[in-house]
């Protein structure tokens, strides 16, 4: 066990001060602390943009959709570019539509489940990009108090040592020492408390956003059910007369 | 992602850039330095009751002072020294002449201005030698110029000033009032001190004839006393020294001894009467005045009990304990302690 210097009574208690006072223990949980703050305000920034550059892309997506666009032109200008939200879903789906009617579908009910299943894992991967890294928030928002908290014990326990030492139960010597473990519980609640909040006001957006997708995605799907049927019906009477 | 990361790390840089510049220590409390300190509670017994004895000696059962070398003892001498009777002053050492000396050879000197400093603190030594061990030839004249003094006091200067170009003599007083530029400050402070040496100027008629009588007078008081200047007592001691004060200090209070000596005394001469033997509640409580020398003043009053019947039997015979036993024996340094005596009669605790 290192030797720990207490801080003379009156000096130096600013925070740089009472960071560089600290033991290593300490002084290991205060650095992780701030990386995960960094690294949280990082994914929360980044969040925010990504939701926001969503919103907007979802807002033009139904404009365009709606415009009464025929959907073959649509899906040719967005087939070749990179696509996200809802313009994933509905790339998946009428690629699928596409394939089915290439080879020649034999079924339209299987035609349906497919386009379905094919939106739902694009939606489902849009939903993951969309969510990644919002479980680190939410971790850093539940542990990061503990972190804390488990440095503020480390920082007292020794400062109490080294009061144990130096014999004196005089506050201004025991003061210094709590001061410094104290500045580690305050950083994992500097890093827990946005890490917390944005995490509910993100996931709350997420689920906005999957909700407004999940409705496209029904839609479509009820547009593209609508369309087999026009397309199938004819087909199926046929082979009711020749039969 | 990158965007994100890098603003990140920029804000947390501001952000604790802020804080290192922002939040210095903060400013400590202003509390007021109280200290507290620790408080002995010491019975004053221990200081004010010594025995006699030595200061640095070490404790022994019986008060003895430090071992005189005269023997001869001296009667009722309560000061321990080498004196041939007690005197009031502490012994002092052979440190007196040397300033009489002194102050008797710079006046021929011509420095009037440094010298004043010196002189009026030399001058009261010159007289309070020369007036410990002759009291009875000086007090005669001193009198007289006190009460002059302090009338006039403007005529002193004058005389101080004639006195200077006079005599060899006189300077040593001369220089008093240059020093001094307020006049009736200094005559408060001098007129016991300088007795003979303004004896002339007061009196503001033959200056230089005063001070011829006042030198017969000292060569007389220097015939007269044969006894060293120094103080000290005459009490002896051949013992090895105990340690003590200078002079026993008894304090006011009676010891338990001495109370119950005075007790048993009264005691011996309580009659208690027959009928108030099976009584209980009899107490009867007499307070009488004592002369110094422990005869009983007046009459003895009866405080408590004596009620009726039995009980005034009670309190007459305990008044008459008190006066039978009249003289007290009591120590006479804490008479203050005994002037006023209160006793308990308790028939109770007789039997």
């Amino acid at each position: 066990m290192e030797s720990i210097e207490l801080a003379a009574p009156g000096g130096d208690l600013s925070i740089w001060a009472l960071f560089w006072q600290a033991g290593w223990v300490v002084k290991l949980v205060m650095i992780g602390l701030l990386g995960a703050s960094i690294w949280s305000w990082a994914i929360i920034i980044d969040k925010w943009l990504s939701f926001a550059r969503m919103r907007v892309a979802l807002n033009r997506f139904e404009q365009v959709f709606w415009s009464g666009q025929s959907l073959e032109e649509l899906y040719r200008s967005l087939s070749d570019r990179k696509t996200s939200g809802m313009g994933s879903i509905f790339v998946a789906a009428m690629r699928e539509w596409k394939k089915s009617f290439e080879k020649g579908a034999r079924s339209p009910l299987g035609l349906q489940t497919r386009i379905d299943k094919a939106m739902d894992l694009a939606l489902t991967r849009e939903m993951e990009r969309l969510e990644s890294k919002l479980g680190f928030l939410a971790s850093v928002g539940a542990s990061a108090p503990f972190i804390g908290l488990f440095g503020t014990v480390v920082g007292i326990m020794t400062s109490f040592q080294a009061i144990a030492g130096s014999k004196s139960t005089n506050l201004a010597v025991v003061a210094p020492g709590i001061a410094e473990a104290l500045l580690a519980t305050a950083i994992g609640l500097l890093a827990a408390i946005p890490a917390v909040i944005a995490y509910n006001k993100l996931t709350a957006d997420a689920g906005n956003i999957a909700s407004r997708m999940e409705g496209f995605a029904d839609e479509f799907s009820a547009i593209l059910s609508r369309q087999i049927d026009e397309k199938v019906a004819p087909k199926a009477r046929a082979v009711e007369e020749y039969a | 992602m990158r965007a994100g990361l890098a603003t990140s790390v920029t804000l947390h840089a501001v952000l604790i850039g802020f804080g290192i510049v922002s939040l210095q220590a903060p400013r400590a409390f202003e509390v007021a330095d109280v200290e507290a300190f620790p408080v002995d509670i010491v019975p004053v017994g221990d200081i004010s009751q010594v025995q006699q004895g030595e200061k640095e000696a070490p404790v022994a059962t019986r008060p003895t002072p430090k071992p005189t070398q005269r023997q001869d003892p001296v009667e009722n001498a309560q000061k321990v020294g080498e004196a041939d009777t007690d005197l009031k002053p502490p012994p002092t050492p052979e440190a007196k002449p040397r300033p009489v000396e002194q102050a008797s050879e710079p006046p021929p000197s011509p420095k009037p201005q440094p010298k004043p400093v010196e002189k009026p603190v030399e001058t009261p030594q010159e007289a309070k030698a020369e007036e410990v061990p002759v009291p009875t030839p000086e007090r005669e004249p001193e009198p007289q110029p006190r009460q002059e003094v302090k009338p006039n006091p403007a005529p002193e200067p004058l005389v101080a000033e004639n006195a200077e170009g006079e005599s060899v003599k006189l300077p040593p007083a001369a220089p008093v009032p240059q020093a001094r530029p307020q006049p009736p400050k200094p005559q408060i402070a001098k007129a016991p001190e300088r007795k003979e040496a303004e004896k002339p100027a007061a009196e503001q008629k033959q200056a230089s004839r005063a001070t011829k009588d006042d030198q017969v007078l000292d060569q007389v008081a220097a015939l007269l006393n044969k006894e060293k200047a120094s103080g000290g007592g005459a009490k002896r001691s051949t013992e090895q020294a105990a340690l003590g004060a200078s002079q026993a200090t008894s304090g006011d209070k009676l010891s338990q001894s001495e109370m119950d000596a005075l007790r048993a005394q009264i005691e011996r001469c309580w009659n208690v009467p027959a009928g108030a033997l099976d009584a209980e509640n009899l107490r009867v409580s007499v307070k009488f005045k004592l002369d110094p020398s422990g005869a009983v003043e007046g009459r003895p009053e009866i405080i408590e009990g004596g009620g009726s019947g039995v009980a005034r039997a009670a309190a007459e015979s305990a008044r008459r304990a008190v006066l039978q036993c009249a003289p007290y024996n009591l120590p006479s340094e804490k008479y203050s302690a005994w002037a006023d005596v209160i006793v308990h009669f308790d028939p109770t605790d007789m039997f």
